[in-house]
């Protein structure tokens, strides 16, 4: 496969985000990325089985997400009791605690964000694998996008791992199965976000429209 | 020498800052995602600089007020997030302490002196290099969302160690100030115009040259 279909009219160009520099779209091989003449930053990607790993991947971060709110991500015995760590209860901690803004932080940069990007993405890119574009899809993908540069999966692991370093001083505790889980949805999020080009998928759902 | 290349601006062509189609900047929105279009991003520096002075502004407090509070069988203590790392260094935890340095101190302070040296360079006050400045760019935007980490840990212990008489800990206005640093310095690389680099390095190539060989134009 050289590429996917284009759109018609202007859309068969293309601008550096970076530079500004206007080219005519040239079609690339699977696997291979075109970069821009004048700076060398990435203009668009073909990635083999785009959709099928996007839908794929994303459907597998949802999976993981739902085990990920379900299980605790740390277990921890001290003076006699069991306490254990979920995303909501972080959040609420912080809310019940007088620290309102920060709960809300959490909830939308390791809940809404990682949300809205794996079921944005399954649900846009699930119904393109058969040409057609589900209701909304533009509205979804732009949101999508919008809210990618939030998601903070990655940074609440690492997170994770510095507060039972600082925990395991006064205290027994355990990674659960929320972590293993959690660490999980970061890696699909990766795949599913790097498994179709963002100029692809807006071309794709443009030609599925028409 | 003219250009070798063309800048879509220079057609009255606007590539779209969401989807990235490409169309005449007089249609006014994107016809394909509905965002609006620009040639450049509206009062992009006046942004990115109003973004970080309300940063730098938090970040002073930020690192002066105590993230948590801890009380521990009665006894209170208050710590700031330099404090905490200091802790963890005294403790032999040196991974832990170059973390939260890096994540906390580091990245913020790195970020805004990037974005200052990115807006000179836009307004012309410095040598815009785009090549060199692109790649202090991407990392500044790449590394923003690592400083969130001890907003984390602070939620992560406020929650888990909640022992009743044994151990109590609350967070402290230290976190929220610096949870606004964070998002503050994050919404200014994202205001940041990178193209402002290049049509000013075009500018600079195109007046010494063309003089001798093209006075009238």
């Amino acid at each position: 496969m050289l590429a996917w279909p284009k759109p018609p009219g202007t859309a068969r160009r293309s601008a550096c985000h970076f530079c500004d520099t206007l080219h005519e779209f040239e079609p690339v091989d699977e696997g291979m990325a075109a970069r821009c003449a004048r700076c060398g930053a990435p203009l668009y990607q073909n990635r083999p089985a785009s959709l099928a790993r996007a839908s794929a991947f994303s459907l597998a971060a949802l999976v993981l997400m739902a085990l990920a709110h379900v299980f605790p991500f740390l277990t921890m015995d001290a003076a006699g009791m069991r306490r254990e760590l979920t995303l909501f209860g972080a959040a609420s901690a912080l809310m019940d605690e007088g620290a309102p803004l920060l709960g809300a932080s959490v909830v939308l940069f390791t809940m809404l964000t990682p949300l809205m990007l794996a079921a944005g993405m399954f649900y846009v890119c699930t119904p393109l694998m058969f040409g057609r574009a589900a209701p909304g899809a533009r509205t979804t993908t732009r949101w999508m996008y919008l809210s990618e540069p939030w998601n903070m999966v990655e940074v609440f692991l690492l997170g994770v791992i510095v507060s039972l370093l600082k925990l395991a001083k006064v205290a027994d505790v355990q990674f659960g199965i929320g972590f293993w889980a959690f660490a999980g949805v970061m890696l699909c999020m990766a795949g599913a976000v790097a498994g179709i080009d963002r100029e692809e998928l807006w071309d794709r759902l443009e030609v599925a429209e028409s | 020498m003219s250009a070798p290349f063309t800048k879509a601006a220079d057609r009255g062509l606007a590539g779209c800052h969401t989807c990235g189609r490409v169309s005449p900047v007089t249609l006014g929105r994107c016809p394909r995602c509905h965002s609006k279009l620009h040639l450049r991003k509206p009062a992009s520096i006046e942004g990115t600089i109003a973004l970080m002075a309300a940063a730098i502004a938090l970040y002073i407090p930020s690192h002066l007020l105590p993230v948590m509070t801890a009380t521990e069988i009665g006894a209170v203590t208050q710590s700031t997030i330099v404090e905490g790392m200091i802790t963890f260094w005294q403790t032999g935890a040196y991974p832990i302490a170059l973390v939260i340095f890096v994540a906390s101190i580091l990245i913020p302070l790195l970020k805004i002196i990037a974005l200052s040296w990115l807006c000179a360079a836009a307004t012309g006050h410095v040598h815009p290099s785009p090549t060199a400045l692109g790649r202090i760019y991407l990392l500044t935007e790449l590394l923003g969302r690592w400083s969130m980490i001890d907003i984390f840990v602070v939620g992560i212990l406020v929650s888990v160690l909640q022992l009743g008489n044994y151990m109590t800990i609350k967070p402290g206005p230290g976190a929220l100030a610096f949870a606004g640093v964070v998002v503050l310095t994050m919404l200014a690389a994202m205001r940041f115009e990178p193209r402002l680099l290049w049509d000013r390095l075009d500018e600079m190539n195109a007046t010494p040259p063309t003089q001798p060989t093209d006075p009238e134009s």
